[in-house]
């Protein structure tokens, strides 16, 4: 793949990069029901690991004004993998975040891709994946680009990588591995304009699946 | 790489470096079911694709040589998945059913073996069924809610002759073999183990549910026996299919009793009740089992699970005079034996140089000394962990079903580590367990209330 990609990792802080004393506002999440069934497993935790206690919701990220509109709702979603093992592509945007067996989506093994198209160019400055948040497991090589070319070969923004051992082959991530939980995991994305948002994973450590509940992406309005 | 055609000496290798063996004692050889290279593939369908089937079947798949065929489940969302996986996995020409009946009948020719991964009330049906088609059995625990069904699962296993082990996943585990077989039996390093305490402990969680595209029309559950959805996808919480906490969770504590002195209860006290959720199942049960041993010991056993609170999870302690063992399924939550401190209790410096323990970790845990706290002559400071030497680096259950399949390929009946009759023992005492809550009164058991 020909790749210009210009890495711009931010630290999940919540922080974002804007100049001069720009009003700001927070990223409202709205949250689903936590879900933890069954026996936790023995999870062997990377050293890369978050230290973000996962029952804790993390902080929440600051935007400036206006740049907090929920940019993915219903917006059509493809994939590396056509033919998802359960559930529908369209469950990853359909803004319904509870877990139950019937509102994941379930990917093959191996690094697979999920590609939100947001319509029309637009600046982004924040998201949240919840991949699967029925038991705390820790997916692998969590990637998240920002393009406005559908293939993804110009003009490719990194805005979270956690993949630690370069599974993706995008380079090492310098952002921490972290367990599932209902409050998702949001990060701050420095502005980047793009139409397409595309996250990466490799399987996690309950089997070798890729799973997604919902993404939301937020950015300016209009 | 593909799963599939991973090769089987490939499989002993990684295996081996996969465990953290010492070379005295080699698990390789105690045949806790580990495949050889001359093994052939073993063609297996597995009823029920819940959670816990889904567990099982992705451990199973990680198994040389296995290759799922087929897989039953009566929600067709769950069938669908364990097919979609199996077929991400490359096992291509599993077939996907929703009848275990039609399953038996067209796959007959295909399949050696079925994994049971059902609510506890259908493990007999199923279970029998299949092994009166010829083909062997690996069933979840609890063997059932009705001991008559447990009863009817050794009674077929006998007449079948074919193989029926039951899911107590902890009776294949190197680091539970090791410190029952090694620790305990052979280097008595505990000295007498008088008690025991298991404990399951569940934070607050609401009923499942399930996003109503999913669900299966009010004529199909009827059919099969369920009133509605909400009984189905949360049927341990009810009497008709499950036993509530007390057999879901307290089954693997209380087979470990059994395991550990290798005898069986004389009596069961048990308190309990349905004080929280008002459900159907006791929410909180505290059990008092105990054991006559061979020898004509008493030894006491407790057993708590509760259902609204978190507070210690879950992990087994084994308590002797010379010393204590802590495990838990997960390693971090348990897999110390601490030594007593009193005079008189041997160094166990021979057995580190043994490789039974590891030895002390350099820096002890931070002890919290007050200076407000008066010195008490008769309390004796805590005792230091020594941890146990194995590592498990595969999932929980895959132990056990390679002890399964090993069974099966080389025809060793007596090579499984749970037969249907030593799990019949734990589901009696088990059971009884509920009976007492209900009555408030001690069960007494008599030997024979454990034979079939």
């Amino acid at each position: 793949m020909k790749l210009k990609t210009l890495t711009m990792v931010v630290a999940a802080t919540g922080l974002v990069i804007t100049a001069g004393a720009q009003e700001k506002t927070q990223i409202k999440l709205v949250l689903p029901k936590p879900c933890f069934t069954g026996t936790p497993k023995d999870i062997k935790k990377h050293a890369n690991f978050d230290p973000h206690p996962h029952d804790k919701e993390r902080p929440a990220i600051e935007v400036p004004a206006g740049c907090d509109k929920l940019l993915s709702l219903n917006c059509k979603v493809t994939s590396s993998d056509p033919d998802p093992i359960i559930g529908d592509l369209s469950y990853i945007t359909d803004g319904d975040k509870d877990h139950d067996a019937a509102t994941y989506v379930e990917l093959g093994p191996g690094v697979q891709w999920v590609q939100i198209d947001l319509g029309s160019e637009k600046e982004i400055h924040a998201a949240c994946v919840w991949h699967y948040h029925g038991e705390g497991r820790v997916y692998r090589a969590v990637i998240c680009q920002i393009s406005s070319d559908p293939d993804f070969i110009d003009g490719v923004v990194t805005v979270f990588n956690n993949d630690f051992n370069n599974y993706a082959k995008f380079g090492v991530g310098k952002d921490k591995e972290y367990l599932e939980s209902h409050f998702g995991r949001p990060f701050a994305v420095p502005a980047v304009k793009g139409r397409y948002v595309r996250f990466y994973s490799r399987g996690n450590t309950s089997n070798e699946m890729n799973h997604y509940t919902e993404i939301e992406v937020y950015g300016k309005g209009g | 790489m593909d799963t599939l055609s991973f090769n089987r000496r490939d499989f002993i290798k990684t295996t081996a470096a996969a465990a953290t063996i010492l070379p005295t004692f080699n698990i390789l050889s105690q045949g806790s079911g580990i495949l050889g290279p001359d093994d052939d593939q073993l063609n297996v369908g597995i009823i029920g694709y819940g959670a816990e089937g889904e567990i099982l079947c992705n451990a199973a798949m990680k198994i040389p040589g296995i290759r799922f065929r087929a897989v039953c489940d009566i929600l067709p969302l769950n069938a669908q998945k364990g097919r979609g996986q199996m077929r991400a996995m490359g096992h291509t020409d599993a077939k996907q059913y929703e009848d275990y009946r039609e399953m038996l009948e067209k796959e007959d020719k295909n399949l050696d073996a079925v994994i049971v991964a059902t609510p506890d009330w259908m493990h007999a049906e199923h279970a029998n069924a299949c092994m009166k088609a010829g083909k062997h059995v690996y069933c979840e625990k609890e063997m059932s809610n009705s001991l008559e069904k447990a009863k009817s699962m050794v009674l077929t296993q006998r007449e079948t002759g074919k193989m029926l082990q039951i899911g107590h996943q902890r009776r294949s585990n190197p680091r539970y073999i090791h410190a029952f077989d090694e620790v305990i039996r052979k280097a008595k390093m505990l000295g007498r183990v008088t008690h025991a305490y298991a404990q399951w402990n569940r934070a607050v969680a609401p009923f499942l549910t399930l996003n109503p595209r999913a669900h299966l029309p009010a004529d199909k559950l009827e059919a099969y026996g369920y009133e509605n959805m909400e009984h189905l996808l949360n049927w341990r919480w009810f009497a008709k299919y499950g036993g509530g906490p007390m057999v879901d969770l307290g089954s693997h504590h209380i087979d470990l009793f059994f395991w550990v002195w290798d005898c069986v209860p004389i009596s069961v006290t048990a308190i309990g009740g349905n004080d929280y959720y008002n459900r159907e199942m006791n929410d909180n049960v505290m059990a008092q089992y105990e054991f006559k041993t061979k020898e004509g010991l008493i030894n006491r056993a407790y057993y708590q699970v509760l259902t609204t609170t978190s507070n210690g999870g879950f992990y087994e302690k084994f308590m002797g005079e010379n010393g204590s063992l802590t495990l838990a399924e997960i390693t971090e939550r348990g897999n110390t034996v601490e030594r007593e401190t009193r005079e008189g209790v041997p160094a166990w410096d021979s057995f580190i140089k043994q490789g039974l323990v590891r030895a002390l970790p350099k820096k002890p845990p931070a002890v919290d000394v007050s200076s407000k706290i008066v010195t008490d002559s008769r309390i004796t400071p805590p005792p230091p962990g020594y941890p146990l030497p194995i590592e498990l680096n595969k999932p929980a259950h895959m132990p056990h079903l390679e002890n399964f399949f090993f069974a099966v390929r080389r025809n060793k009946p007596e090579a499984l580590t749970c037969p249907a009759d030593v799990a019949y023992e734990s589901a009696v005492a088990v059971l009884a367990a509920n009976v007492s809550v209900a009555k408030r009164e001690t069960i007494y058991f008599k030997p024979e209330d454990f034979h079939v």
